[in-house]
C-alpha cells in the first residue's frame, strides 16, 4: 500500500471496524492456542516466540507485510509445514486443548478437523460434485454424500449458481466460483477450524466480496482464521486482529476495533497508516 | 539491416532470412522423410495385395462402388459446397496431372517398375482425396455418426480377437472358477455397497474378491469336470459386457431399451457361438468376437437415436458393404482379372510354409498379441508404480534421497542400453536363472518390459511431476493421506501422460527383433503358442526370416504382407490406447 492512499484507507477502516464492535465482544472458549512457538526454515527464523490465544466461532485475521510469516503460521495450525522438509517447529500449538505437535498425533487424522482454503482457488480437475464430496469419501462417510454435498454448496453460497452442473468439471467455473467451490470443500467434512490464506488475493473485487460476507457467515459456525493483506478486508471481516511484522514477531493481537482506531504499538500504526509494509 | 534503414521508411526492417532458412530447412527434411517413407509404405502395399497385377477395369470398379460412395457420404456430411467443388477439382485435375506426368516420365526418363498410372493416381491423389474428405466429414453430425458407429464395428472385431487369442494361452478353466468366485461376488458387493452407500460392503469387496482368486487357483485342479468352452465364455464375458451396455443405457432411456441394447447383441452372439462349428469356425471366437462388436454398437446406436441427430450416418457401414458386395458381383460378372492379394484370409489364419503361396502368419500373430498384452501390463504396473515411489514418496534429502538420486541417474542411462544387451539380460535372468525357458513367452514379455521400462518411467515421472503441486497440497490438507491424494488426484491427473509414454514405449516393443533372436525366440513356429510357456515366434521375427529365403515371392509377396500386417496391429494396438488416453483425458 503506498502513501497517498494509506490515510483514506486508515479512514474507511475506522468506520467499517466500528460496525464489527458488537461481534467482538466476550470471546468464546479457546480454538487455537500457540504457545511459545518458534518456526525455522533451516537457519532462518520465520516465526519468533508466539503466543497466542485464538477464540472459537470468531474470525481471527493475521496480518504484515509478506514475508513475516503469517502462511508459516497458519500451515503450523494444521501441520502443513511437515510437507516442507527444511522446516523445524518448536513450541506448542494447542487444537481442542492437545498439543498438535505431540508425537502421539496423527497429521493427517488433525487435517480431517481443520479446512484450509488457499490463495490460488485449487479445485481438483473432477466434477463440482466429487469436489465438494472428496473430504467425505477419504474419510469414508457413511451417510448421505449428496445431500452433504448441498448442504455445503449452500453453505458456501455457491449452490443457486451450480446446482444444474453438479457433474460438470469444477474447472469450468470462474475464479471466485471456484474459490467458494474450495470452501465448500473445506466445509464438507464438517471441521473445527477454517484456516484461509489471502483467499481473495487471486480474485476480482466482487467476486472478494462475496468472499467476505461468506467469511462473515462462516463464523457463526467455524472458527474462521484468515490471512490477508489487505487491511481493509481485516477491518471488515474480523474479529481480532494479530499483526506480524518482519522476522515473525507477533507485535500486537487485540479486538479488531482496537488495533486500527488505537494501535499500543508505534510500529504497528506505521504499518496500518501505510508509513511501511 | 535494421539500422540501416531505419529513417528511410518508418520504422525500418528487420532481418528474418535466418527465421526462413530454417523453417524452409526443417520443413524439407521433414517432407524428404515422410515422401520416402509414403513411397516405401505404397510400394509395400502394391505388393501385399498385388495390386501391380490388378487391371484397369477391376481397379475402375472398385473405384466407382466403393470409394465414389464414400466420398459422396464424406461430401455430404461436410454439406460444403467450397470442399465439394475442391475435391472434385482434385479427383479431377490430379487424374490429368498424373497421368501425363506418368507417360512423360516412363516415356522420357526412366520406366517406373510396377506401377502404373491408374495406381499412382489412387496412392498419390485418391487416397490423400479419401483421407482429407473423411477427416472434413467426421466434422460433420453425419460423419461422426458414421464414423463413431464403423469405429465400433471394428474395434469391436478387434478387440474380440484379441481377447479371443488371449484365451488361447490363458486358461479358460481358471478364469471360470477366478470370475464366478472372486470377480463376480467382488463387483456384486462393491455396488451393493455403492447403491445402499454401506462402506462396510465397499471395503468388504477387496479381500472377497481376492479370496475367490485365491480359492479358484486351489480348485482349479480338484473340480474334475467344467462346462464347455462356449458357455464359460458366455457367462464369463458375453453376459457382463451385455449387462454393462444395458447399465448404460438404462440411466437415460429406461428398461426396454436396456434390455434391447445388452439382449439383441447378447442372443446373435449366443446364436453365432452354437452355429459356428457348422460353418467351420471356431465357436467361443465367433461368441467373443459378435458380443464385443454387437453390445458396444448397439450403445452407440441406442445413444444416436436417442440425441436424433445424424442417423444418416448409420448407414455408412451398409453402404461401404453393399458397394464391397456389388464391385465383387460386378467383377465376378464381367470377369475382369483380379490380382491375388497375398495379405488375404489365409494368410491371417495359417501357419508358415516353405510354399510361398500357403505362407500364413497366424503363430507369429498369437505371438506378438500375447506378448504385448504381458508387456502392456506388466510395463505400466512396474513403470506407474516406480514413478509414483520416486515422485511422491521419496523425500529429497537424506539417506534416502541420495539412493532416489542414484537410481533417478541411472534409469536414465538404461534408456539408453542397446536392446541386445536387454536380451543377453533376458536369457540370463530369466531363461537362465529363474527357469522360465529359452525362447518362451514369458520371457520374451519379461525381456520386453525391462527393455522398455525405464522409458515408461521417465515418462511416467515427467507425467506426475507436471501435477501441479497445488493440487497435491488441497489434497493433503483435507487429510488425505499420501496415498489417497496419490491415487485420486495425482494419477487420475497424470494418465493421459503416462499413457502416451507407455504408448510410444509399446511401439518400441512390438517391433524388436534383436532381443528376440538373444533369448532364443524361433523364427518360424508352426503351432500358435498354446501356453506362456510354450515356444513362439513374433511377428518382425517371423517377417525377417521370410526376407532371406530364396523364393522371389517370398522376398517380395509374403514380407510386404507381413509388414502391412504388423504396421496395421500396430496402429490397432496405438489406436486403442489413444482412444484410451482421450477418454481419460476428457474425465479429468
Ligand atoms: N517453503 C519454504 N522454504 C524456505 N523458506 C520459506 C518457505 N516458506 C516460507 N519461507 C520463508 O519464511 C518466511 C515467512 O514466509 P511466509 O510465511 O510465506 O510469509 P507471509 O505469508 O507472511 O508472506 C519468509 O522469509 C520466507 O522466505
Ligand atoms: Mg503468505
Amino acid at each position: 500500500m503506498s502513501n497517498t492512499t494509506s490515510d483514506d484507507s486508515l479512514i474507511t477502516t475506522e468506520v467499517q471496524a466500528d460496525s464489527n464492535d458488537d461481534s467482538a465482544a466476550p470471546a468464546a472458549g479457546t480454538a487455537v492456542a500457540a504457545r511459545n512457538l518458534n518456526v525455522y526454515y533451516g537457519d532462518e527464523q520465520a516465526i519468533d516466540d508466539v503466543t497466542m490465544e485464538i477464540p472459537e466461532e470468531r474470525v481471527t485475521a493475521l496480518i504484515g507485510p509478506s514475508g513475516c510469516g503469517k502462511s508459516t503460521f497458519l500451515r503450523c495450525i494444521n501441520r502443513m509445514n511437515d510437507m516442507i522438509e527444511i522446516c523445524r517447529v518448536e513450541g506448542d500449538v494447542e487444537f481442542g486443548g492437545k498439543n498438535v505437535y505431540d508425537a502421539d498425533v496423527d497429521p493427517v487424522a488433525l487435517r480431517r478437523k481443520i479446512g484450509m482454503v488457499f490463495q490460488k482457488p485449487n479445485p481438483f480437475p473432477k466434477s463440482i460434485r466429487d469436489n465438494v464430496a472428496y473430504g467425505l469419501k477419504i474419510q469414508g462417510f457413511d451417510g448421505d454424500i449428496d445431500e452433504r454435498v448441498e448442504e455445503s454448496l449452500k453453505g458456501a453460497a455457491l449452490w443457486d449458481e451450480v446446482k444444474d452442473q453438479l457433474d460438470s468439471s469444477g474447472l469450468e467455473l470462474s475464479g471466485g466460483q471456484q474459490q467458494r467451490l474450495c470452501i465448500a470443500r473445506a466445509i464438507a467434512p464438517d471441521p473445527e477450524v477454517i484456516l484461509m490464506d489471502e483467499p481473495t488475493s487471486a480474485l476480482d473485487p466482487v467476486a472478494a466480496s462475496k468472499i467476505e460476507d461468506l467469511i462473515d457467515d462462516l463464523a457463526e459456525e467455524y472458527t474462521v482464521i484468515i490471512v490477508t493483506h489487505n487491511m481493509q478486508q481485516a477491518a471488515r471481516i474480523s474479529d481480532r486482529t494479530a499483526v506480524f511484522l518482519t522476522g515473525g514477531e507477533l507485535v500486537e493481537y487485540d479486538d479488531t476495533a482496537k488495533i486500527f482506531e488505537d494501535p499500543e504499538a508505534q510500529r504497528v500504526e506505521d504499518y496500518i497508516t501505510g508509513k511501511f509494509g | 539491416m535494421a539500422t540501416d534503414n531505419a529513417n528511410a521508411n518508418g520504422f525500418g526492417e528487420v532481418s528474418r532470412v535466418r527465421g526462413i532458412v530454417f523453417e524452409y530447412l526443417s520443413l524439407g527434411a521433414s517432407v524428404f522423410g515422410l515422401v520416402a517413407l509414403g513411397v516405401l509404405l505404397v510400394y509395400v502395399a502394391i505388393d501385399a495385395f498385388d495390386l501391380a497385377n490388378a487391371s484397369p477395369e477391376w481397379l475402375l470398379t472398385y473405384f466407382l462402388t466403393l470409394v465414389v460412395p464414400f466420398l459422396a457420404f464424406c461430401l455430404y456430411s461436410a454439406s460444403d459446397p467450397t470442399v465439394t467443388r475442391r475435391a472434385l477439382g482434385a479427383l479431377g485435375g490430379g487424374l490429368v496431372a498424373v497421368a501425363a506426368l506418368f507417360t512423360a516420365i516412363e516415356a522420357l526418363v526412366v520406366p517406373i517398375p510396377r506401377l502404373n498410372w491408374q495406381l499412382a493416381y489412387l496412392f498419390v491423389v485418391a487416397a490423400p482425396v479419401t483421407a482429407y474428405l473423411a477427416y472434413v466429414g467426421s466434422g460433420g453430425r453425419v460423419g461422426a455418426v458414421g464414423f463413431g458407429l464403423l469405429g465400433r464395428l471394428v474395434g469391436g472385431a478387434a478387440v474380440g480377437l484379441a481377447v479371443g487369442t488371449l484365451f488361447l494361452v490363458f486358461d479358460p478353466l481358471l478364469w471360470f472358477l477366478a470370475y464366478t468366485l472372486g470377480v463376480l461376488p467382488a463387483v456384486g458387493l462393491y455396488a451393493f455397497g455403492r447403491r445402499r452407500s454401506t462402506p462396510r460392503a465397499r471395503t468388504a469387496a477387496a479381500p472377497v474378491g481376492l479370496g475367490g482368486l485365491v480359492a479358484a487357483v486351489f480348485l482349479r485342479e480338484v473340480i474334475p469336470t467344467y462346462p464347455s468352452d462356449l458357455i464359460i465364455y458366455l457367462w464369463t464375458v458375453a453376459v457382463p459386457v451385455a449387462v454393462a451396455g444395458a447399465l448404460l443405457v438404462a440411466d437415460r432411456r429406461g428398461r426396454v431399451a436396456a434390455a434391447a441394447v445388452g439382449g439383441v447383441p447378447l442372443a446373435a452372439a449366443t446364436a453365432g457361438g452354437f452355429l459356428a462349428p457348422g460353418a467351420g469356425l471356431p465357436s467361443p471366437t465367433v461368441l467373443l468376437v459378435l458380443v464385443s462388436i454387437g453390445v458396444p454398437t448397439a450403445v452407440y446406436v441406442s445413444r444416436v437415436v436417442d440425441a436424433g441427430e445424424g442417423l444418416a450416418g448409420l448407414g455408412l457401414p451398409l453402404l461401404l458393404a453393399a458397394g464391397a458386395v456389388l464391385g465383387a458381383l460386378i467383377v465376378g460378372a464381367l470377369g475382369f482379372p483380379a490380382p491375388d492379394p497375398w495379405l488375404d484370409g489365409s494368410f491371417l489364419t495359417a501357419a508358415p510354409s516353405r510354399t510361398p503361396s500357403d505362407a500364413g502368419l497366424y503363430p507369429a500373430i498369437v505371438g506378438s498379441v500375447i506378448i504385448i498384452a504381458l508387456v502392456a501390463v506388466l510395463s505400466f504396473a512396474l513403470g506407474v508404480g516406480t514413478s509414483v515411489f520416486l515422485e511422491e514418496y521419496t523425500p529429497g534429502t537424506g539417506p534416502l534421497g541420495t539412493l532416489t538420486r542414484i537410481l533417478q541417474v541411472n534409469i536414465a542411462n538404461l534408456a539408453a542400453v542397446p536392446s541386445v544387451v536387454y536380451g543377453l539380460l533376458g536369457l540370463g535372468l530369466f531363461a537362465n536363472l529363474l527357469g522360465l525357458g529359452i525362447g518362451t513367452a514369458v520371457t520374451a514379455a519379461l525381456t520386453l518390459s525391462l527393455l522398455i521400462l525405464p522409458i515408461t518411467i521417465i515418462s511416467a515421472q515427467e507425467a506426475i511431476r507436471s501435477v501441479p503441486d497445488d493440487l497435491r497440497r488441497g489434497s493433503d490438507a483435507m487429510g488425505a493421506t499420501r496415498w489417497q491424494t496419490t491415487k485420486n488426484v495425482v494419477l487420475p491427473e497424470a494418465m493421459p501422460g503416462i499413457l502416451t509414454g507407455t504408448i510410444l514405449a509399446l511401439g518400441r516393443a512390438i517391433g524388436e527383433t534383436a532381443p528376440l533372436i538373444m533369448i532364443g525366440a524361433a523364427t518360424t513356429v508352426f503351432r500358435a503358442p498354446d501356453s506362456l510357456f510354450s515356444r513362439f515366434s513374433a511377428m518382425p521375427m517371423q517377417i525377417y526370416t521370410w526376407a532371406g529365403f530364396p523364393q522371389a515371392d517370398f522376398r517380395y509377396g509374403v514380407v510386404a504382407a507381413g509388414v502391412i500386417t504388423l504396421l496395421l496391429i500396430l496402429v490397432g494396438m496405438n489406436g486403442t490406447a489413444i482412444l484410451l488416453r482421450n477418454r481419460a483425458e476428457r474425465g479429468s
